[in-house]
């Protein structure tokens, strides 16, 4: 096996000396990023403003940065509902087991639909990509699931989606954007695909499958239409995001009531969708924000591939 | 350094080389461990994706539910000659190219700008800070995005309101009552809530640009731009083309809530796509065949500029998808 | 290398929480086990072995129920205090759930899959389910003296509960028993002006169109510095009804739907490009060139509506009560710290056209046809359910349900007159009506309709009985209630006529009938706000192209099959 030497360095090197230009360019960089940042901060701190403020005062609407009324009453409405730590139980592990997985899977098959000399390349590449835009639609998916005995089952979570062919031409152009002497340098080594893969293609691929992590993170911590859709009948399988939205329409009761007192009762309740709705979005966003700055490292330091003795 | 950096494929398949048959059979068993590592996903992708297909022939039926499939009535290309009819259909039909094709210029463009932004910025805290605040809009479902961007855009919202201190205007606008603001306004909200998420891919494609390039460069003297130009743009090109060809794939896919949440009756002409279509016509009115119809359509679309898309790629000498 | 080892940790935290997952999905399952089957039916199941616990002395079952509704909490009948004295009574439990995302997705897949739970609240998606076989037919049960409460309470509706195919399927929530009981609240639509407008001149007797703006703009004259808002319209998504059915309203008709109904001849027109029609876009065009109307109006959300509404600027708008009854509690809670604050609260009017119309926004005693409660071809045992339905219709166990406990929630006096005190009133937070089954029973299952009475003349609506309503009035309230010489809000309207079809968007429409609804509403929705926007002099051609665009749908067919369904419903009434 060759020595290979895999050394990490930050992109940019300290101490050189600063143009004019360049500082001017610096200027002119540094602030057009602060004013994203505060337009992209503002409906962050807009919505939490919200979550705090009193329920009812809220619907006057006029709240901007900070409560007008400030309460803690719309989180207990929201922490109320029994199962919400199972559900964010649930929720975790559906995001851990459904990440890992479609990550190792994903890079899997991208290895291979990369390896030029794989005689079904073509084979399975378009078998993918024709499945992009193509869908069966709701009632043919719905079926499956039943035929399958998904169904009131965990797994109905991580197999309909295992892998997305976006993820996996992204990462298959990454790692065909290796250079290929590292590749090909452990095949003349004798290397098996399987090793290769595991110990050359994946480490040399954190960058994108970090990418990935988090596309699918972020979606698996946010679905709730499956469990709408497959396990509404099965309260240990529900999820945080499927509690809220169930909490949100509490709030909101019910649009289409024939009567008046029906409608009375059942909004007599001190929350509003307004208050709970953003609520919801800091108890939801907040643990998945919190994963990206772990994963940041990932995305600021570049790496080198050093040099292939052969 | 373009050729090193993209792998073009260059083999020919080696099934159509000599000796066929027997040949490829020999080989698949040499690579059996690539087999192994992908086949199963095929049997997979057969099963959870092209098994629902059977899904389509409802589109050339007057389906009801709740009757075995051998009762339904068949209706032949109705549903499609209804949509291709309706005058309706064509209008959400422009209307969902046109802000799919803002999404996707204004999408790209803001997403690579920011990500070389980012990429110049030597601060590593204050780059994270910018990172991770950048993209917090895209955890807000669009019921709360659409409020705050309705509070804002209101006759008494802020922008009504410096544009008056401003004196740039006499009267304060209903910039939702306005059927051609809708699209410049689609655009800009799409930017606001989405760029920081779509910066993420590039940052990842940038850490793999091979940092003895910037040194090499340097070395000759090359300035700030000139490095972005001819290092890191060329670095992500590969990522940058593969998105945008699988993205002209998705024009017709141009979303569904920020046009419901934000249209209303003055600017419906320009806000209502194929989405509020199916919505109105399809599902709301259960005529559960034409919304099929409509997304057997949509497919069809797809794969048409997927394959020009693909093959302007390949013409250029571009990475392709396949 | 480092990042092996990544790879290896993820690996096997993928393996042990697999373990754990299985190991404590296993788990629930057990626990779950006696309880959870009856829900947990994929139609298989026989539901009379899920009570293997043998707590029960009698053989307990438990069915499950769905209600196609959003907005309400999973609920187990047995849970809460009469819902637990009911399943006691009954040797039947409940497990309820309800909608979460949208309807016509969770009926879709329910029809397809054939997966029902025993009994089904299927809201709009009523057709469907009917049409699929989902449901089996009730006829015998409310022919029969076995069940002699369902008999009772539905006999005299059975003509009307049938469907198309002579069957009876559901059991509407809608039927009126014993004296009709009108809401004292104005729960649907009036015009509605801000209190202090009213007071400021001199609480106006107000009939006309003309006469409410007229108040209004002498109003704002008085106050040019306040930044007023004379009137507004609420048009956000499927509410935009609270913005078309104004013609119709002010024609002096009650909401019929899209149509108006011919007293004499029953013949069903649509009001969408009437005179009526034209007459009040006329005026909303111009008060908007008066400055009076908020433009807003057609880009507004309903938060954004509701926001307004308690902003103290508006003196004016046409709504139905229950839409911005969110509006009123704010209000309402500000006025009782603040009696100053009661000016800002709104005032309903019985506004028409022309003095000599009159006005009809209360609803008359109506049966709506199409919402209700079924029983699946799933259901295991169809006859105990009725059973249990039959118990739930007897009248002491509706006094059970509605009113509760004598002596707790409710107390009765030397008449036989049911109140209940302040305290008892302000007891009936939404956590204790959880607790004690209230909610549980509000609505979802076939019970009196709340316009009735019981059989010794107590409102079957606690809110309605009149001793319970007078005590939330404020002194505010009385003091325009009697400047206009009334008692309830609803004397200030005149008295509904009888109109036995009523109301006729509670009939069951067909695919065509939907579809020209639809297309109908999005021409409005374009047409309207240009109409409202026009100059004076453009206001004819926008209209005459509206009517246009309106006449190439299919009107006529539409209006004849609504009047083919009214005179059905008339006769079937006499």
């Amino acid at each position: 096996m060759a020595e290979m030497t895999i050394k990490e360095t930050n992109h940019r090197r300290t101490g050189y000396r600063q143009s004019l230009g360049d500082r001017i360019f610096d200027v002119v960089n540094y602030t057009l990023l602060v004013l994203l940042m505060i337009v992209t901060l503002y409906p962050y701190l807009n919505t939490l403003a919200v979550s705090f403020n009193d329920a009812k005062d809220s619907i006057r609407g006029g709240i901007y940065l900070w409560p007008r009324i400030w309460t803690l009453e719309n989180y207990k409405f929201v922490f109320e509902n029994a199962s919400i730590v199972q559900a964010t139980w649930i929720s975790v592990l559906r995001t851990v087991i459904g990440t890992v997985l479609t990550v190792f899977c994903s890079a899997m098959v991208a290895y291979t639909i990369s390896r030029p000399e794989y005689v079904l390349r073509k084979f399975v590449t378009i078998a993918f990509i024709l499945t992009m835009y193509i869908n069966g639609g709701l009632i043919p998916n719905y079926l499956l699931i039943r035929e399958l005995g998904l169904i009131g089952s965990f797994w109905v979570y991580i197999w309909p989606g295992l892998i997305g062919v976006f993820n996996l031409i992204v990462i298959r152009s990454f790692i065909e954007n290796l250079p290929d002497n590292i590749l090909e340098s452990a095949k003349i080594d004798g290397a098996g695909d399987f090793r290769t893969f595991f110990s050359i293609c994946l480490p040399l691929s954190t960058p994108v499958l970090a990418t990935v992590a988090l596309f699918t993170g972020v979606w698996q911590w946010n679905s709730w239409f499956d469990v709408f859709l497959y396990n509404s009948s099965y309260e240990h399988l529900s999820t945080l995001q499927y509690e809220l939205q169930k909490t949100l329409q509490f709030s909101n009761a019910t649009t289409k009531a024939v009567d008046f007192s029906a409608m009375q009762a059942r909004s007599s309740s001190q929350v509003t969708p307004v208050a709970i709705r953003a609520t919801m979005t800091i108890v939801a966003s907040v643990p998945i924000i919190m994963v990206y700055p772990f994963l940041q490292k990932y995305f600021v330091k570049g790496m080198m591939v050093g040099g292939v003795k052969e | 350094m373009d050729s090193k950096l993209m792998h073009v494929d260059t083999s020919t398949p080696l099934s159509l080389q000599p000796r066929g048959v027997k040949r490829f059979f020999r080989l698949l068993w040499k690579q059996r461990a690539l087999v192994l590592m992908s086949v199963p996903f095929v049997i997979w992708l057969f099963v959870f994706r092209y098994v629902p297909i059977w899904g389509w022939v409802i589109a050339f039926q007057n389906f009801k539910p709740g009757k075995p499939f051998t009762e339904q009535q068949w209706a032949g290309l109705k549903h499609f000659a209804y949509m291709f009819n309706d005058e309706r259909f064509w209008l959400t039909l422009r209307n969902t190219f046109v802000m799919s094709g803002i999404n996707l210029v204004l999408g790209f463009l803001t997403a690579i700008t920011l990500a070389l932004m980012l990429n110049e910025v030597r601060h590593i805290v204050f780059k994270r800070v910018v990172q991770t605040v950048s993209y917090l809009p895209h955890f807000l479902s669009w019921v709360v995005a659409a409020g705050i961007v309705r509070a804002i855009l209101d006759p008494d919202g802020i922008i009504n309101e410096i544009l008056l201190r401003l004196g740039l205007i006499d009267e304060k606008l209903l910039f939702l009552g306005v059927g051609e603001w809708f699209w410049p306004i689609y655009g800009a909200v799409i930017v606001w809530k989405e760029v920081g998420w779509n910066t993420i891919i590039y940052l990842a494609a940038m850490t793999m640009i091979d940092p003895s390039l910037y040194e090499a460069a340097e070395m000759d003297g090359a300035g700030r731009f000139r490095k972005m130009w001819h290092i890191t743009l060329p670095g992500i090109r590969p990522v940058i083309t593969v998105l945008l060809i699988m993205n002209i794939g998705y024009l017709l896919e141009s979303g569904f809530e920020p046009q419901y949440l934000l249209g209303n009756g003055l600017n419906m002409r320009y806000s209502e796509n194929l989405d509020i279509y199916v919505l109105r016509y399809g599902i709301e009115q259960f005529n559960y065949p034409l919304s099929v119809a409509a997304s057997v359509f949509k497919t069809v679309v797809s794969f048409v500029l997927l394959f020009t898309a693909n093959n302007i790629a390949k013409r250029l000498g571009e990475t392709r998808l396949y | 290398m480092t990042r092996r080892r990544w790879l290896t940790a993820a690996l096997s935290l993928v393996m042990v929480l697999a373990l754990v997952l299985t190991a404590c999905s296993g788990k629930k399952s057990n626990n779950s086990g006696g309880s959870d089957s009856g829900s947990a039916n994929q139609g298989q199941q026989n539901s009379s072995n899920t009570n293997d616990s043998g707590s029960a002395p009698q053989d307990t079952v438990t069915f499950s129920m769905f209600v196609a509704v959003q907005g309400e909490k999973d609920f187990t009948l047995s849970e809460s205090k009469i819902g637990k004295m009911i399943v006691d009574a009954t040797g039947v439990d409940w497990k309820v759930e309800y909608l979460v995302g949208d309807m016509q997705t969770k009926i879709g897949t329910m029809i397809i899959s054939g997966d029902y739970p025993d009994a089904l609240v299927p809201d709009d998606g009523i057709e469907q389910v009917i049409e699929a076989g989902g449901f089996i037919d009730l006829t015998k049960y409310i022919e029969s003296d076995e069940y002699p409460n369902v008999k009772k309470v539905y006999g005299p509706y059975k003509e009307k509960m049938k469907w198309s195919d002579g069957k009876i399927y559901i059991l509407p929530f809608s039927v009126v028993m014993n004296e009709f009981v009108p809401d004292p609240n104005i729960g649907q639509g009036a015009f509605w002006m801000q209190r202090r407008v009213l007071e400021w001149a001199g609480f106006p007797k107000i009939k006309t169109v003309d006469q409410f703006f007229q108040v209004i703009e002498d109003f704002m004259k008085a106050h040019p510095d306040e930044d007023l808002i004379g009137f507004i319209s609420l048009t956000d998504g499927w509410r935009f009804f609270a913005t078309t059915n104004v013609p119709n309203h002010l024609a002096g008709y009650p909401n019929d739907g899209e149509v108006m109904v011919d007293m004499n001849t029953h013949e069903a027109k649509i009001y969408a490009g009437t005179e009526w029609e034209y007459r009040w876009f006329k005026k909303l065009n111009e008060i908007n060139a008066k400055g009076m109307f908020d433009k807003a109006s057609f880009t507004d959300n309903y938060d954004q509506y509701i926001a307004k509404l308690t902003s103290h600027k508006v003196l004016g708008f046409f709504d139905y009560g229950w839409q911005f009854m969110n509006a009123q509690e704010v209000l309402l809670d500000a006025a009782r710290v603040n009696p100053e604050e009661d000016q800002y609260r709104y005032f309903p009017l019985p506004v028409v056209f022309d003095e000599n119309i009159k006005d009809q926004y209360l609803d008359p005693p109506g049966f709506v046809a199409n919402r209700g409660w079924g029983i699946t071809v799933n259901a295991k045992d169809p006859d105990r359910i009725m059973k249990f339905i039959d118990y739930l219709l007897e009248e002491d166990v509706q006094k059970l349900v509605k009113w509760g406990i004598e002596g707790e929630t409710y107390l009765v006096d030397e008449n036989g007159r049911m109140y209940r005190t302040q305290e008892m009133v302000d007891m009936m937070t939404q956590q204790f009506r959880e607790e004690y089954g209230f909610t549980a029973f509000d609505w979802d299952w076939p019970h009196y309709g709340n316009d009735s009475s019981f059989s010794d003349g107590n409102a079957v609506d606690a809110n309605r009985q009149p001793e319970v309503f007078q005590l939330s009035l404020s002194e505010a309230d009385k003091k325009f209630l009697d400047a206009y010489g009334v008692k309830t809000y609803s004397e200030l309207f005149s008295k509904p006529d009888d109109r036995p079809w009523y109301p006729a968007w509670g009939i069951p429409r067909d695919e065509e009938r939907t579809l020209f609804e639809t297309q109908k509403a999005e021409l409005q929705r374009e047409y309207l706000p240009k109409l409202v926007f026009a100059k004076a002099e453009e206001y004819d051609a926008i209209w005459e192209e509206y009517v246009q665009k309106l006449n190439k749908l299919d009107v006529k067919g539409y209006e004849q099959w609504y009047t083919e369904k009214i005179r059905e419903a008339v006769a079937n009434s006499q």
